[in-house]
């Protein structure tokens, strides 16, 4: 059986496949519990980091300003070229000059440049922990890095407890050892 | 040195493989440093992490650690209670937690299981360094001495645990003695009855300032009164309090209390219930005295106060915060002796509809449901 892809398995958890797309996904997660368990997985990361879902703050007026240098710069360099060519005949200036060759280098290690800069941009996170109760337990979340104590599994009627000073805990009978278990995860 | 080099290194080999190979790889025992210090009155007898997974997922690594552990009393008391302190990667992360196991009843010689379950997410980049470090916080033995750090304030939390456990115990005795098992029976049904009655909030915890929102979404801020419940035989007395109210957001709440018994107090605890538009009412939190030094004489006042911010929901609808109900909870005298409310300030008709049962009350309740009402009253004569 040929799988979906990593890719398109989280883009299934998120609702953000095409219409064929998530139909063709939703007929194969039918009968493959495997990538059932990736997708419910992905979507359980979404819980757990709620700011993947939201945009990010980019640098526009930077990105904005590179792009205008960068214009100018080629609208120069344009100019220079063309005084160039008036100047000499067709014939005389070689294909691959220095100056077009120096003007196709630039353009493509611009474009590299900006490239790298924006597939490595610096991850937005929240400064601030936040302690919260999920479906499975208590978790501390800083930015895309989470802690958790998990309810141990089975357990039922767990009883959640916060703490103004900056705590919160989970209460449950653990079904495997009846003993009462007793989480607590801390914002600090 | 060894030790550090033998924790770091699966760790490590772990880390690498997960992100490397981006698919499941099992976590190793070593990944996990349980610390327990040569004079503590628990031994480790065996530690498994079945099912334990690192799973890459993206840039990061989802790591789920299942960890089951058999402790065994070494001491000559029994163990009625014990606290591990649970630490992911303390500089990098910063994750601190803490599980306690109440209500024991672990005799000298004897094992008990404890069970840690953890959810880590972290940058896969990331290595090296234990990925959990396990401490004992303390251990509360049955005459209430205690062993450990107790970093976590676990002397306290585990003592006022073991106060409700011989309230709720002796309260399901003497229904025992005066009416029989049809009487007890009766008082676990009616107990469950309340626990499934119990609404619970979402909450969400934050130190410091409200949440930075939209304009058109936050509400306007206002300084809200806390009524108080007061229980005669409380040596602390609540005067007065407000919190400052967004909407679903409550922040920096702030209770003056009195000392009105004839003992030096140092610790106080306040239950804060909240009621939403339609009077339905919740158990929002508590909120405990911030000063780790407070000393409050008999006849004198101090300020609970926290500068937290507190945001409430129920299945992720915001809840709307309308009034607000203190009392106190718990108060920790100078000599390390606790107080907590009796049975019958708890059967004040709001605090029955809000408040979950004790942790004593809760496993009895379970131990009933599960095994049966011969086995309840077998347990209640253990004590």
């Amino acid at each position: 059986m040929k799988h979906p892809s990593q890719e398109i398995l989280a883009l299934q958890a998120s609702g953000d496949l095409g219409p064929v797309a998530r139909w063709k996904t939703a007929r194969h997660l039918k009968g493959c519990p495997s990538c059932r368990d990736e997708v419910a997985a992905y979507a359980e990361m979404r819980e757990i980091l709620p700011e993947l879902s939201q945009i990010p703050e980019v640098p526009w007026n930077r990105i904005a300003a590179e792009m205008r240098a960068n214009i100018h710069l080629g609208l120069v360099a344009g100019a220079c070229v063309r005084e160039n060519a008036a100047q000499a005949s067709p014939l005389s200036v070689p294909l691959f000059g220095a100056a077009r060759a120096m003007l196709a280098f630039g353009g493509v290690l611009a474009v590299l440049v900006a490239g790298f800069v924006l597939q490595h941009a610096a991850p937005v996170s929240a400064a601030e922990a936040v302690v919260q109760a999920t479906s499975k337990g208590v978790q501390r979340r800083v930015g895309d890095q989470t802690f958790g104590l998990m309810n141990s599994t089975g357990a039922r009627d767990v009883t959640y407890s916060v703490n103004a000073q900056g705590s919160m805990g989970a209460r449950y009978v653990d079904p495997e050892t009846g003993n009462v278990t007793m989480t607590k995860v801390y914002v600090e | 040195m060894w030790s550090n080099v033998k924790l770091l290194l699966p760790a490590t080999l772990l880390l690498s493989a997960a992100s490397v190979l981006a698919q499941d790889s099992a976590i190793p025992p070593g990944a996990v440093n349980i610390n327990l210090p040569p004079n503590c009155p628990l031994s480790l007898t065996s530690l498994t992490m079945a099912d334990s997974r690192a799973t890459a997922r993206g840039a990061a690594l989802a790591l789920d650690l299942h960890m089951s552990a058999t402790l065994r009393n070494n001491g000559a008391n029994r163990v009625h209670g014990v606290t591990l302190r649970v630490v992911a990667q303390e500089v990098t992360l910063g994750g601190k937690g803490s599980v306690t196991y109440p209500s024991l009843n672990v005799g000298p010689g004897e094992t008990f299981q404890v069970r840690i379950d953890m959810q880590l997410m972290r940058p896969s980049q990331v290595s090296g360094g234990p990925l959990v470090q396990v401490d004992v916080d303390g251990v509360l033995f049955q005459d209430l001495s205690f062993f450990g750090p107790d970093r976590l304030n676990s002397r306290r939390i585990m003592t006022a645990c073991e106060m409700e456990a011989q309230r709720d115990r002796e309260h399901f005795k003497r229904v025992l003695a005066q009416g029989g098992k049809p009487a007890l029976q009766r008082e676990m049904l009616s107990s469950l009855a309340r626990q499934s009655e119990v609404s619970q909030l979402a909450v969400t915890v934050k130190r410091t300032g409200r949440a930075v929102t939209t304009a058109a979404t936050t509400a306007p801020e206002r300084s809200e009164n806390f009524a108080f419940l007061q229980f005669p035989d409380s040596p602390v007395k609540p005067l007065s309090g407000t919190a400052q109210i967004a909407g679903s957001e409550a922040h920096a709440p702030l209770i003056e209390v009195r000392n009105q018994g004839s003992k030096a107090v140092k610790y106080v605890e306040m239950g804060w219930i909240v009621s939403d538009p339609s009077g339905k009412q919740y158990m929002a939190g508590s909120l405990p005295s911030a000063d780790s030094d407070l000393v409050l004489p008999p006849g004198q006042n101090a300020r609970l106060q926290q500068q937290s911010t507190l945001n409430f929901s129920v299945k992720g609808q915001p809840v709307n915060v309308q009034k607000m109900v203190g009392f106190v909870s718990q108060v920790e005298f100078a000599d390390g002796k606790i107080w907590v409310p009796n049975r019958q300030n708890l059967e004040n008709a709001m605090l029955l509809k809000v408040l979950p049962p004790s942790a004593e009350e809760q496993r009895l309740t379970d131990l009933y449901r599960r095994r049966g009402l011969e086995a309840l009253a077998a347990e209640l004569g253990k004590f």
